[in-house]
């Protein structure tokens, strides 16, 4: 065909010179720089808060296998707690599981037994409290009774053993505090969201302003142009997903279990998939305005389907399969893996990295084909 | 390159480019040849296709025809040869949210210019555009003229053997459009070819040939002496006198052609063979006031224009 020029030939100096140019440009976006810091704190309220009605109510599940009336009547007491009974420990660790529960105490004479849910720290906290409280309390009352027999000596020994051995064994929950679930979630979300619509804004501009009719009259390729843009973006997205980790763990007190660079990682291969994303739709936009009507189409299926606000299980099973090719569905599992329970990087490689790779790959490829389309 | 078999052949030739987009056809059965070391200008109204012509040299459009070579390459593999060719768009390319230092930095950077080489340009072609003081601004600061030279020198700014400039000079002030065209002469003297479009007859005066498009044909090509010439022109000459009508009749009678005659303002205008018989003429009558005008390229692109 006459006039595609298609250059293979990929010299790293020009993708860095698309790079630098790229990063010269967002480092003078002011407004840009401001939005990723305040988005993810106004994001953090407006979801980690509204969506969390029931946040002071902790539901524990109670196993009453004898021995341990006082710290019985003790949790019983407590405002806050939703107490349901159970009949055996392996109801309430199913439950725990199944995130209905905030947690169980499985009440045996030799043994006390807390199931907490690791996945949220604060809420296990407050029940361990509880049952160390209610122990206690159980501890003093079986020293005051003991005062009044003869041989107290041996028997208290005994006694406290009994009472002080309380066991944690953590699960790992789905129903974590609002709060936490969310917070990786619009670490997620924040990036794919800017970088998108910053990408297709730019190479809008690209072709408007005919500086992407003097690129491709000049030996710079369409794959490295392409790079240079992923490389620029990456290096904001970099800054701006650790603005964001920053506000959401230090200003919000999700957890970060994992290694944050893992966390980082998979955001950056997020916002690569959304920098490609941007420029492939870019095509179908004919001015900057009409990227934002790019938002109910792009975005908005992403923030409903993603299985963040409620689990995908719940989502109709005929719309499931768009859950599984939204990028965000596997940015978000990734990431609450990873900054909830610790997760390493073998552990999300299959199938959220691997998903997010293959994403990035095709739109790339997408990106990239439809460069050359544009001009007659 | 002076050995190249290709540095022989013209900067760009098309034999019959036909270029359609839908159902207009846009370049018609094209044919024009422009050599090398010589400002060619490519004038005509717009809509004319002279944007479509210069998309085509540059490998952006699939003709429907013809055939198109440039810099001795078939157009086909005209991206083999981009470092050579400089292409300023119609609508000026450029980062208004990069300074001018920084966008001229970035094109350089597209065709590898060495840092310390990149500075020099930069500071040359700066100074050129009557812009260096500007150096460190926003491209977007910059008035409609400005943007305009800064483009140019971007488009510079990797020493092009071929430049292809779409409409460079609107907007630029006369005077330095006069440094532009002496910047384009010293560019010519080195052997290298620059093409430009406009739709201003007083800028293709410039140049050291003239091709005159109408909807995507060559209508007319030369310089602009010889268009005017081939159009048939000749110099005019306005005489203020006494009696018009009078005077007319009798000029007439010597073989003089009236043009018209305007009996109120006491105005005759008459279209001289040459030069040499306006003495005659005054031997003849004694005008108040007199005046000469030659013919203008646009004149002579009208007449041609009508003709065809
Ligand atoms: N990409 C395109 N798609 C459809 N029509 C086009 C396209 N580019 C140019 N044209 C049409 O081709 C004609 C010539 O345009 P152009 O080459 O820009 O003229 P000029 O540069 O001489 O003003 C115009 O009628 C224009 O509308
Ligand atoms: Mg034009």
């Amino acid at each position: 065909m006459i006039g595609m020029n298609l250059k293979v030939d990929v010299d790293p100096r020009r993708i860095g010179v698309v790079a630098l140019r790229v990063i010269r440009q967002l480092k003078r976006d002011r407004r840009t720089i401001g939005l990723i810091t305040f988005a993810p704190i106004v994001l953090m309220i407006l979801f980690g808060y509204a969506l969390s009605g029931d946040m002071s109510g902790v539901t524990l599940g109670l196993v009453d296998g004898g021995g341990h009336d006082v710290l019985k009547a003790h949790l019983e007491g407590i405002k806050d707690f939703n107490i349901l009974y159970l009949g055996s420990e392996s109801d309430a660790e199913r439950l725990v599981s199944e995130g209905r529960l905030n947690g169980a105490v499985v009440l045996e004479p030799g043994e006390v037994r807390v199931l907490l849910d690791a996945t949220s720290i604060q809420i296990s906290n407050t029940i361990l409290a509880a049952a160390q409280a209610g122990a206690q309390e159980e501890m003093a009352k079986l020293l005051e009774s003991l005062a009044s027999l003869p041989s107290q000596g041996a028997k208290s020994g005994d006694m406290s053993g009994d009472v002080n051995l309380i066991v944690t064994r953590y699960l790992f929950g789905y129903d974590l505090e609002m709060m936490d679930t969310v917070g990786p979630a619009i670490l997620g979300l924040v990036v794919f969201f800017f970088t998108f619509i910053n990408a297709s804004i730019s190479f809008i501009r690209e072709r408007s302003q005919g500086t992407l009719e003097k690129f491709m009259v000049s030996p710079l390729s369409r794959v490295e142009m392409v790079s240079g843009y992923v490389l620029g973006f990456s290096l904001f997205t970099l800054l701006q997903s650790t603005t964001t980790l920053l506000v959401v763990t230090y200003g919000f007190g999700v957890p970060m279990r994992g290694n944050p660079l893992t966390a980082l990682a998979v955001v950056l291969l997020l916002g690569a998939g959304a920098l490609v994303l941007g420029s492939f739709f870019s095509n179908f936009a004919r001015s900057e305005f009409q990227v934002v009507q790019f938002i109910p189409l792009i975005i908005t299926p992403q923030i409903v389907l993603c299985g963040v606000w409620w689990p995908l299980q719940s989502v109709p099973e005929f719309i499931r399969p768009i859950s599984y090719i939204l990028p965000l569905t596997y940015a978000g599992d990734a990431l609450r893996a990873v900054m909830l329970k610790g997760a390493g990087v073998a552990d999300i490689l299959y199938p959220d990295l691997f998903a997010l790779g293959v994403f990035f790959l095709v739109f790339f490829l997408a990106a990239t084909l439809m460069l050359r389309r544009e001009v007659g | 390159m002076a050995s190249d078999k290709s540095a022989q052949s013209p900067a760009v030739s098309a034999r019959g480019v036909d270029k359609s987009f839908g159902r207009i056809k846009v370049l018609d059965d094209l044919t024009v040849d422009i050599p090398r070391g010589v400002t060619y200008c490519l004038l005509g109204p717009n809509g004319s296709g002279k944007t479509t012509f210069i998309r085509a040299i540059v490998g952006m459009l699939k003709l429907n025809g013809g055939d198109l070579q440039v810099l001795g390459q078939p157009v086909s593999q005209v991206q083999t040869i981009y470092s050579r060719i400089g292409y300023m768009t119609q609508h000026k390319a450029l980062y208004p949210d990069l300074t001018l230092q920084e966008n001229l930095e970035f094109f350089a950077g597209l065709y590898s210019i060495e840092k310390q080489e990149r500075e020099r340009r930069i500071t040359d072609l700066l100074d050129m555009v009557n812009l260096l003081e500007h150096r460190h601004r926003l491209a977007g600061d910059l008035s409609g003229g400005m943007y305009q030279r800064l483009s140019l020198a971007c488009t510079l700014i990797h020493e092009p053997e071929l430049l292809l400039l779409d409409e460079p000079t609107v907007g630029v002030d006369p005077r330095l459009r006069q440094t532009f065209w002496d910047y384009f002469d010293r560019l010519t003297s080195q052997g290298k070819t620059v093409l430009i479009t406009t739709h201003l007859m007083d800028e293709a005066e410039k140049c050291k040939i003239v091709g005159y498009m109408r909807a995507g044909r060559m209508t007319a090509v030369g310089s602009p002496d010889e268009i005017k010439r081939l159009a048939g022109l000749k110099p005019r000459l306005e005489l203020w006198l006494k009696e018009p009508e009078k005077d007319a009749a009798r000029l007439k009678d010597l073989g003089y052609e009236i043009d018209s005659v305007d009996i109120a303002e006491g105005l005759v205008r008459i279209r001289l063979q040459s030069h040499d018989r306006i003495k005659g003429l005054l031997e003849e009558v004694a005008p108040l006031d007199m005046r000469l005008k030659e013919p203008t390229l646009e004149e002579a692109f009208l007449r041609l224009s009508e003709a065809a």
